[in-house]
């Protein structure tokens, strides 16, 4: 029998009592599996912690489910809605389009622009064969026939390619020039290659135009027996403004639409404007047809828009300053955002639930490893009960699902300063194409993932998961130990998520008296900013648990807040680095990249920023002078010494992983106060490079004193606060010794503090200093 | 040789760090870089001159390409590439066998005005069973090289066609052309009785089956009073060549004839290999019939298809034959002339058409052109056949392929004598390398490697022992951060079996969606030992190196 494997994911992150949730199940080797509703309290195994704790929750789910084999659509493409069968054309016709692949030549046919069915060979299509040679294909069902073009295609070079099919003499004429400029290719005008192609041959037969075949460009349609049908042969790489005429254009026509001009009007099929419906704020999946039925093209796994296309002059960075030169459309072969498997099981949240962090286990056959599942939801309450809030970074967790750091990326042992250390789950991940990618990720063409869903089974959003490159839990698994911290000490917490406070705004954070964040809240939208910024200072306290938070600049669609896109660009540490011009955001036409170069960074508002990062050592915190202030000295009360967080679940200590520190000239308010900084930390700590201008020896931790965790705290108007700890370990220390540590003690003292009305303790010596000594 | 490396961490108590190491002494990294100034192995300028002419790309002109009429093949296979030297377009004809084909069928076409007078008529005979025999081995070439069925008994089937055809003439007296038509219903006769054993036997006792089949016809008609026991044939059969016309007209209607024979089995063995059936015949080979099956090919099938097709050429053929010589003699049947086909196809190469063509014409050169030498002719051809079967691995026609293949171990074991291990690369490396950039990698990774095998010293690795993680003295230092940079192919990582308590040492693949591999069987119990693992296996790398 097969080994059973168990995977799936919930049609929402974040879900009231009395709501529906949909839970989407794949399951290999077993068709049974027994489900059962959890609240998970703590999900680090480390031996020095508490260990993996979840508590069953009676629900009417609970028990038995069938479960079945689901199949996973790979490839973005586009879909054109036909409904008439125009393009299902007998006569002649051309199709023609402006492409620029990145993969040309390796070994598998790519389908460009068609209406072709590879199972059947029926229709016709223009792609790229496993040579790496423009062609054009048509199947009557039987054979197919086929003609090519001299020389292959080179990767990243502007092309614009077509063919002509006379349908009276069979012939067909294909044409590849290029349409380089000074910007826009990989190859410039020194590389003295002829990229030019004009080949014709008399092709035996003609297309028979099946049915049911759809026109898809950056793919064909494929079938078989188990799955039904599918798309293959997927492209990666761009193609901008394809269309489609019903007779054989001439030369000299193709020509007039090589240097820019429109498609003749007369027979023409579509048009497909690449760059029509761009705006202020973004543009969507749909690809405007501007011909005369109006058949526009639909996105699938999101193809990639606002990239720059074929005309792109260098001189603009937006879309929103010359929409005409950003038609590029990005496809990638291996692109997945969406599983679209079929609803498993349907149900109700229980309506006295309380807010929390919930999964449905599921477990089949032995029920330990890839047999088991956890598909995680958060809790939110009806309304708002505690005085006490957990934000839930779910942006971040969506940049980080499923990264495949440990088993692409040369440079993450130098980073993490360790060797890797794989689990099953990684394996059976890096082996499925089906799991998609981190925003941490490349494609197989190197280009960088700028989107991330979470209608996909997302293997390091569970408990008990490690992270495999650090050797220590990161994102849920390690913000479980903040969970786990306030279940023990018995607060009264919600829980609520970035993608609530995305929606709402500040009406989700208003209610409550004190906001905790994750432990590593490094991707967030403009709203999610604005809203804590807001919050904060209208009275309102926060306690930023982590490092590295509030980093990057992230979009989600308001209709679907379930796919995240980012693009990592100019500096900060970053996984790729998205092209010249195409640094803005798909999504809300907002530029990507760092808070901090718009002018944005963290210390503004949460007092510390991002400064290094190193994952083989953590580090205890050291009070500083400051802390024996009597506005701040009943933070540390209770605990003896200056050392605060010597233990810990990630690399035993509470500064460590990723840090922040207190910088004025970022905009750490003039007020703030180091509560207690960490120090000595390794030369694996580096310092960040949007900090790095002239890059020179000794920017280790051994030797550059800016890299450290502040512990920053400042009051806001209105009794607000803002309470920051400065490093990702802060939260995985609270558990450690039985939840009885320096770290836990002094979050215990600052959050009791929180969330009483009025004003904080302390907050009257406020006078002029005069002392005698 | 050791000083003591202070942790600058001791004075900031981070708990778990070594406060102080032993520690090799310090030594100059980019010493190396100025004491290395020259190669290991001796430099030898490489290139090659283009001394024949490559035709340019059609660039900007339309280049309309002519097919075979009515397939979609182009008349010439062209591959255009841009040179790695230049990037100038340049096209090579993939596969020039249709020029030298066409040029081999012209010469066959003007052979009989060419001729010289005093030996044209022993050549005109010989060319044309030349050319019979050319077509008679082209179908077996298909039987033994395509479909892979060792048999024997085409000679049985041509001979047997060719009695019954000659019968059909002199006892029936049916017309000349009537006679490939009943030599081809004979063929599928036999075929489709000799087709049946095939199913179930395999290689030498199918080759000794047929062998036998052979035989027995041989005997049948030598003893058969009806088929000419007596007068050493059955003859007087009607023929296409005009008893009236004079010897040498009848020598070139025969010739012409004959060559009409050849086109028609080229174009067969065209249609049959080079189609389905042939493509689906050369993914099972002998010894991997079961690889294929298991792929979904039904190659028994094709065989059996492949095998009677054949049969019914071969009866046309001797139809023909019999049409020709107007009867049928038991020569036919007599083992030497099997046996000389098989040197035909042999010396050839099995399984191509311009094989099984040359070979026939190396055979019968020597067999019928140089009758004068007697008995020696049949030792030279003998010869020619060892020589061919001892030194060739696919007949005169694999030559090229064998040439490049030992060519390319020649290239491998030159390069492995003179290449340092991970070392430099050589020029003619060089050539081979796209990304120059590799270049220089493996200049800096050899030095690299120098430099660090002098830091591997017991203090070290003791010292890593202790502490696998955080703060380092220098020297390793940079060990750890030379293997963790290294690439992904093969790179040491660590498995969980159980979290916390059990851990074994994998390789990762470095390709997307290829899972590591294991390396070692042994479980490490803890994380920290696991660590010290992968550290040890990565030094004895780096010291093997």
């Amino acid at each position: 029998m097969a080994q059973i494997k168990l995977f799936g994911y919930a049609d929402k992150i974040t879900i009231k009592p009395g709501q529906k949730i949909d839970i989407h199940v794949h399951a290999d080797g077993t068709d049974r599996a027994s489900a059962q509703l959890v609240k998970i309290i703590h999900g680090d195994q480390h031996p020095s912690g508490p260990g993996f704790i979840e508590k069953e929750v009676a629900c009417e789910v609970n028990g038995e489910w069938d479960v079945k084999k689901q199949f996973t659509q790979v490839g973005s493409f586009l879909r054109v809605a036909d409904p008439a069968k125009r393009l299902a054309h007998d006569g002649s016709f051309t199709i023609f389009g402006y492409v620029w692949a990145t993969l040309p030549s390796f070994g598998v046919r790519q389908s460009l622009i068609g209406r072709w069915d590879s199972y059947r060979n029926e229709g016709y299509c223009l792609g790229i064969n496993r040579s790496g040679l423009l062609e054009f294909w048509l199947g009557d069902g039987k054979e197919v026939d086929y003609v090519a073009a001299e020389v292959p295609l080179q990767p990243r070079i502007w092309y614009f390619v077509a063919v002509s099919f006379n349908a009276e003499t069979g012939r067909a004429e294909l044409y590849q020039e290029p349409v380089m400029n000074r910007y826009n290719s990989l190859l410039g005008k020194a590389a003295p290659l002829d990229y030019r192609s004009h080949v014709a041959e008399t092709l035996r037969f003609r297309a028979k135009n099946g049915a049911e075949t759809p026109f898809i460009m950056a793919g064909s349609q494929d079938w078989h027996e188990l799955r039904g049908y599918f798309i293959s042969e997927c492209f990666c790489g761009k193609i901008d403004r394809p269309g489609m005429s019903g007779r054989a254009l001439t030369r000299d026509e193709l020509d007039r639409i090589r240097d820019g001009g429109p498609p003749p009007p007369d027979g023409l099929l579509a048009y497909w404007d690449t760059t029509v419906g761009y705006t202020e704020n973004g543009i969507g999946d749909t690809v405007v047809d501007v011909g005369p039925y109006r058949l526009d093209a639909h996105g699938y796994n999101r193809p990639v828009r606002a990239m720059t296309g074929y005309n792109w002059s260098g001189r603009n960075d937006c879309f929103r300053l010359a929409p005409h030169e950003y038609g590029g459309v990005e496809f990638h072969a291996d692109a997945m955002i969406d599983c679209n498997w079929e609803v498993t099981r349907s149900f109700t949240i229980p309506k006295d639930l309380k807010s929390g962090v919930y999964a449905i286990r599921l477990r089949a056959g032995p029920g330990v490893g890839l047999a088991e599942e956890y598909v995680v939801f958060f809790v939110r309450p009806v309304t708002p009960q505690g005085r006490l809030a957990f934000l839930a970074p779910t942006g971040s967790y969506l940049a980080y699902a499923n990264e495949h750091l440990s088993f692409d990326t040369q440079i993450i042992q130098p980073m993490t300063g360790q060797p890797p250390i794989v689990a099953d789950i990684d394996v059976e991940m890096y082996k499925n194409p089906d799991f998609g990618f981190s925003t941490y990720d490349s494609y197989m063409d190197g280009t960088g993932v700028c989107y991330s869903g979470y209608h996909r089974p997302l293997v390091n959003m569970r408990p008990k998961y490690r992270v495999s490159s650090m050797g220590t839990t990161w994102q849920l698994p390690a913000d479980l130990s903040i969970i786990a911290w306030l279940e023990h000490q018995g607060y009264d917490y919600d829980v609520i998520t970035d993608e609530d406070v995305h929606i709402e705004g500040l009406a989700a954070l208003a209610p409550y008296k004190c906001v905790m964040s994750g432990s590593h809240p490094e991707y967030v939208s403009e709203p999610i900013l604005d809203a804590i910024e807001d919050y904060v200072a209208d009275g309102g306290r926060f306690i930023y648990m982590g490092g590295n938070g509030f980093y990057w600049n992230v979009a989600y669609r308001n209709d679907d807040p379930s796919v995240m896109e980012v693009r990592k660009l100019d500096s900060g540490m970053r996984a790729w680095a998205a092209r010249p011009g195409e640094h803005y955001l798909q999504t809300t036409g907002d530029k990507s990249g760092l808070w901090k170069n718009r002018g944005r960074p963290p210390q503004k508002i949460f007092g510390v920023g991002f400064i290094g990062e190193g994952f083989e050592d953590s580090r205890a915190f050291r009070r500083m002078p400051d802390s024996y202030h009597r506005t701040v000295d009943w933070m540390c009360k209770g605990i003896e010494g200056e050392i605060i967080g010597d233990c810990g679940l990630a690399h035993g200590g509470a500064a460590g992983l990723e840090l922040d520190r207190y910088d004025r000239s970022l905009g750490t308010p003039p007020h703030a106060k180091i509560i207690a900084s960490s120090g000595g930390h390794t030369d694996n700590f580096v310092l960040s490079t949007e900090e790095v201008l002239y890059a020179h020896a000794g920017l280790g931790g051994t030797q550059d004193y800016r890299i450290r965790a502040d512990i920053v705290f400042f009051p806001t108007a209105k009794d607000g606060a803002m309470f920051s700890t400065g490093s990702i370990a802060f939260g995985q220390a609270l558990p450690a010794e039985g939840f009885n540590n320096t770290a836990a003690k002094l979050l215990a003292n600052v959050v009791e503090a929180f969330v009483q009305d009025g004003p904080l303790p302390g907050s009257r010596w406020i006078a002029d200093e005069k002392q005698w000594r | 040789m050791t000083t003591i490396w202070k942790n600058p961490h001791q004075v900031w108590h981070a708990a778990k760090a070594n406060p102080e190491a032993p520690t090799p002494d310090w030594t100059d990294p980019t010493e190396i870089w100025r004491k290395k100034r020259t190669s290991h192995a001796k430099l030898y300028k490489v290139g090659r001159l283009r001394y024949y002419h490559k035709w340019g790309g059609h660039g900007a002109k339309l280049w309309s390409r002519l097919r075979y009429w009515p397939t979609r093949r182009r008349v010439l296979d062209i591959r255009s590439e841009y040179n790695p030297k230049t990037q100038r377009v340049e096209k090579t004809i993939v596969d020039k066998r249709p020029i030298w084909w066409m040029m081999a069928l012209m010469a066959l076409a003007v052979l009989p005005m060419l001729t010289p007078g005093e030996v044209a008529n022993t050549l005109l005979g010989a060319a044309t069973i030349f050319l019979i025999y050319s077509a008679i081995n082209l179908c077996w070439t298909l039987v033994i090289g395509t479909a892979g069925i060792f048999s024997l008994a085409t000679m049985a089937v041509v001979g047997a066609a060719a009695y019954a055809a000659a019968g059909t003439s002199v006892f029936w007296g049916w017309p000349w052309w009537t006679m490939p038509l009943s030599g081809a219903a004979l063929g599928l006769v036999m075929g489709v009785i000799i087709a049946l054993p095939a199913i179930r036997l395999d290689g030498f006792y199918y080759a000794l089956l047929t062998l036998g089949l052979n035989e027995l016809c041989r005997v049948y008609v030598i003893q058969s009073k009806t088929f000419g026991s007596a007068t050493g044939g059955l003859y007087g059969a009607d023929s296409f060549i005009p008893q009236s016309a004079s010897q040498s007209t009848q020598l070139i209607i025969g010739y012409y004839g004959s060559f009409v024979v050849l086109l028609a089995a080229l174009l067969l063995f065209r249609l049959v290999n080079g189609r389905r059936l042939g493509r689906i015949l050369r993914m099972a080979p002998e010894k991997r019939e079961a690889f294929a099956e298991a792929a979904g090919v039904d190659y028994r099938k094709a065989r059996i298809h492949v095998f009677i097709i054949t049969s019914i050429a071969l009866g046309a053929i001797g139809g023909y034959y019999a049409s020709y010589f107007r009867g049928a003699s038991p020569s036919l049947f007599s083992f030497d002339t099997v046996l000389l086909g098989l040197a035909m196809l042999v010396i050839g190469g099995l399984g191509r058409a311009e094989g099984a063509v040359l070979g026939t014409l190396i055979v019968v050169f020597f067999d019928k052109v140089l009758i004068d030498l007697g008995a020696l002719r049949l030792v030279i051809i003998g010869l020619i056949m060892l020589f061919v079967v001892l030194f060739l691995r696919r007949g005169l026609f694999g030559i090229k392929e064998q040439f490049r293949t030992w060519r390319d171990k020649k290239k491998s074991e030159h390069r492995s004598a003179r290449a340092e291990k991970g070392g430099e690369m050589l020029p003619e490396e060089a050539t081979e390398t796209e990304d120059k950039d590799e270049l220089y990698l493996r200049r800096f990774d050899k030095l690299t490697r120098d430099y660090l095998k002098t830091l591997v010293t017991d203090e070290v690795i003791e010292e890593h022992r202790r502490s696998p993680l955080g703060q380092h003295s220098e020297a390793l230092e940079r060990l750890l951060i030379y293997f963790r940079r290294q690439p992904q192919v093969d790179k040491y990582a660590i498995t969980v079996i159980e979290p916390f308590k059990s851990y074994r040492i994998v390789a990762l693949s470095g390709h997307r969606g290829v899972a590591p591999r294991v390396v070692e069987e042994k479980v490490y119990t803890s994380i920290h030992d696991a660590y010290h693992g992968v550290f040890m296996r990565r030094v004895q790398d780096l010291l093997e190196s």
